[in-house]
C-alpha cells in the first residue's frame, strides 16, 4: 500500500479543516478535531491575574534586592566545588599544623607541649558558625512570621589553632628565648579565609548583638567584594534571610528565599519551612503548598518544622476550600502533636 | 494585542501596561504547574536587567513576548530536572478559575483534558507547541504570531499545520488507550 506523502497528509487535514479557522472555534462532536478542540478549550482557562496578584509582583519588584536567581547548574558547580575546596583545605591546614607541632617537639628550648594531639581534631575549613546557619522560625499561619522567637544563641567555636598557640606561650617561661618555631603565614589571606571573617562578623552582630541592621551592612561588603561568585554567598544569603525576618522585612526576605533552591532535608527544612510560610501570608497558595509538600514528604522527624508545616499545609488547604484534606491535616496534626504549639487553633478549627 | 509604542518606558508603565497580558502568555506557555506570579516577576526582572539595552526598534510587545517564552521555557526546563533531581512531583496544579456553570465533576474534567493537553504539547517541539498555543489557545492571528515570535507568515502557517498533525496523533493514542 502507497504511504501518504507530506502533501497529501497536508491536503488531507486541509480538507478537514482550514489552517486559518481554529479547532476551538468548532462546535462539539466527535470527531478527532472536535475532540481536539474540545480538549484545547479546557487549556484555554486559566487563573486571571487580578488587581491583588498584580499588586504584590508590582511590590515585590520595587524591593531593593536586585538578587537574581541563579542557574540550578551553577548552584550545583558551586556547591561541588565548596565541598572539593572545604576538602583540600581542610587536608592543607591539617598538615601545616601537624608539621608545626613536629618542629615544636624537635626544638630543644621548646616547653613541652601540655596537650600535643589537639590538632587532630581539626578537620573543619569553615567556620561552625558558618556550617549551620540558623533560621529563625517564622511564626505559623495566618500570620506567618510577625512573632520571631528568640535567636539561637552563637555557636562559634574558638580557633584551635590559636587556642594551640596561646596555650602554649602561657607555658612558656616568660624569659625563655623565642624559639624560631612557626614558619610565618604563607601569604596573604586568602579570599574563603576573608569571606569567612566578613560571614563570621556578620553572624556575630546578628547573634550576640543582635543587631540585624549592622549585619546586613557587612553581608552588603561581602556582596560589594565577592558578587554571586563568593565560595560562601550561599551562607551569606541564608544569614541576610535570617536578618531580614528578624527585621520583619518578609518582603525581601522572600524574594531571598524564592530565588533559592531549597532541600526538604538537613539545614535547608527551616528555610524551607519559612518561605512556604510567607508564600502562605502573600497568598501564594500554590508554591507555598508545593514546599509544605515537599517538608512532609521526605522522611520527616517529628520537629517543629514538621509541624508548622502540617499545620501550615492544613491552614493553606482550607483557605484553598479543599476542606476535606485539611481536615486530614488538622487530624494528622492533633495525632503527632496532641500538645503542640497550634494544637488548639487545629481543634478550633475542626470544631467550625 | 496591545500595540505599544516604539519609544522606550520606564519600568513602572511597562509593569502597569503589560503585566495581564505577561501572566496570560506565562500561564498557557509554561502550562497549568506553573506558578504565574513567580513567573512574571522573573519576566520582570528580566525585562529591568534588558530595559537599558532596549532600544524601541521592535514593539514593545514583541520584546516582552520574547523574554516571556524564554522564562516559561527556561521554567519548565528547571521543572523537569527539578522533578527528576528531587524524584517529586509538583503535585499542586496552579488554582484556575472554573465558570461558574461548571460543576466540581465537570471542573475536574475540565482540568484532567487541560493537564493531557500540556502532556501533548511538552512532546512537541517548542517551535510547534508555541504556535500551537498562540493560535488554539491565545486565538492570535497568523499574522500576530509572525509578529511576536519574529518567523515569516508562511512558516507559521506551516509550524502550526505540523503541530496539529502531531496533536491529532497524539489525541487518538489517547483515545486509543482509553478505550
Amino acid at each position: 500500500m502507497k504511504q501518504p506523502t507530506t502533501t497529501d497528509r497536508r491536503t488531507q487535514v486541509d480538507d478537514r479543516t482550514p489552517i486559518r479557522e481554529r479547532w476551538t472555534a468548532q462546535p462539539p462532536g466527535t470527531s478527532d478535531e472536535a475532540v481536539a478542540g474540545a480538549m484545547l478549550r479546557s487549556a484555554a482557562v486559566v487563573r486571571p491575574f487580578g488587581a491583588k496578584e498584580l499588586a504584590e509582583v508590582g511590590a515585590r519588584l520595587r524591593s531593593k534586592e536586585r538578587f537574581r536567581p541563579r542557574p540550578l547548574a551553577l548552584q550545583l558547580a558551586i556547591a561541588a566545588s565548596l565541598v572539593l575546596f572545604g576538602g583540600v583545605l581542610s587536608a592543607a591546614v591539617s598538615h601545616v599544623l601537624r608539621v608545626r607541632l613536629q618542629d615544636k617537639r624537635d626544638l630543644p628550648v621548646a616547653p613541652p607541649a601540655s596537650k600535643p594531639v589537639r590538632h587532630a581534631s581539626l578537620g573543619s575549613s569553615r567556620p561552625a558558625s558558618v556550617i549551620s546557619p540558623a533560621l529563625p522560625a517564622a511564626e505559623p499561619l495566618p500570620e506567618p512570621t510577625r512573632e520571631l522567637p528568640a535567636t539561637r544563641p552563637a555557636v562559634m567555636r574558638p580557633n584551635r589553632a590559636m587556642a594551640i598557640r596561646q596555650e602554649q606561650a602561657a607555658v612558656a617561661p616568660p624569659s625563655s628565648v623565642e624559639p624560631p618555631l612557626a614558619p610565618p603565614p604563607a601569604a596573604g589571606p586568602s579570599s574563603l579565609a576573608q569571606e569567612s571573617r566578613i560571614l563570621a562578623r556578620a553572624i556575630a552582630e546578628l547573634r550576640q548583638e543582635g543587631d540585624a541592621e549592622q549585619a546586613l551592612g557587612i553581608l552588603d561588603q561581602h556582596r560589594a567584594e565577592f558578587g554571586a561568585s563568593g565560595v560562601l554567598t550561599p551562607e551569606a544569603n541564608a544569614t541576610r534571610i535570617e536578618a531580614l525576618l528578624q527585621l520583619g522585612r518578609h518582603v525581601q526576605a522572600l524574594a531571598l528565599l524564592d530565588a533559592q533552591f531549597l532541600s526538604a532535608t538537613g539545614v535547608g527544612r527551616e528555610m524551607l519551612v519559612a518561605r512556604a510560610e510567607l508564600r502562605a501570608d502573600r497568598g501564594r497558595r500554590a508554591s507555598a503548598l508545593h514546599d509544605f509538600d515537599l517538608l512532609l514528604r521526605a522522611e520527616a522527624p517529628s520537629d517543629f518544622v514538621t509541624e508548622r508545616a502540617l499545620y501550615g499545609r492544613a491552614v493553606c488547604r482550607g483557605k484553598a476550600g479543599n476542606w476535606e484534606e485539611a481536615r486530614k491535616d488538622f487530624e494528622r496534626y492533633l495525632a503527632t502533636f496532641p500538645d503542640g504549639k497550634f494544637a488548639d487553633k487545629a481543634r478550633a478549627a475542626m470544631n467550625r | 494585542m496591545a500595540e505599544g509604542p516604539s519609544e522606550i518606558p520606564n519600568l513602572d508603565a511597562l509593569y502597569r501596561a503589560h503585566a495581564t497580558t505577561v501572566a496570560r502568555w506565562a500561564a498557557k506557555l509554561a502550562g497549568p504547574c506553573a506558578d504565574v506570579e513567580d513567573l512574571v516577576h522573573e519576566i520582570f526582572l528580566v525585562a529591568r536587567r534588558l530595559l537599558p539595552e532596549f532600544r524601541g526598534e521592535a514593539k514593545v510587545t514583541t520584546w516582552l513576548y520574547r523574554i516571556t517564552e524564554r522564562v516559561a521555557l527556561e521554567n519548565r526546563r528547571k521543572d523537569r530536572f527539578r522533578r527528576w533531581f528531587s524524584h517529586a512531583r509538583r503535585a499542586e496544579i496552579e488554582e484556575t478559575i472554573s465558570p461558574p456553570h461548571l460543576t466540581p465533576v465537570d471542573e475536574l474534567e475540565r482540568r484532567q483534558s487541560s493537564e493531557t493537553v500540556y502532556r501533548i504539547l511538552d512532546r512537541m517541539p517548542d517551535k510547534y507547541r508555541t504556535v500551537i498555543i498562540l493560535f488554539e489557545l491565545e486565538e492570535l492571528s497568523g499574522e500576530e504570531i509572525a509578529a511576536l515570535t519574529g518567523v515569516k507568515l508562511a512558516t507559521v502557517w506551516v509550524h502550526l499545520h505540523r503541530a496539529r498533525e502531531r496533536f491529532l496523533a497524539e489525541v487518538r493514542r489517547v483515545s486509543r488507550r482509553s478505550t
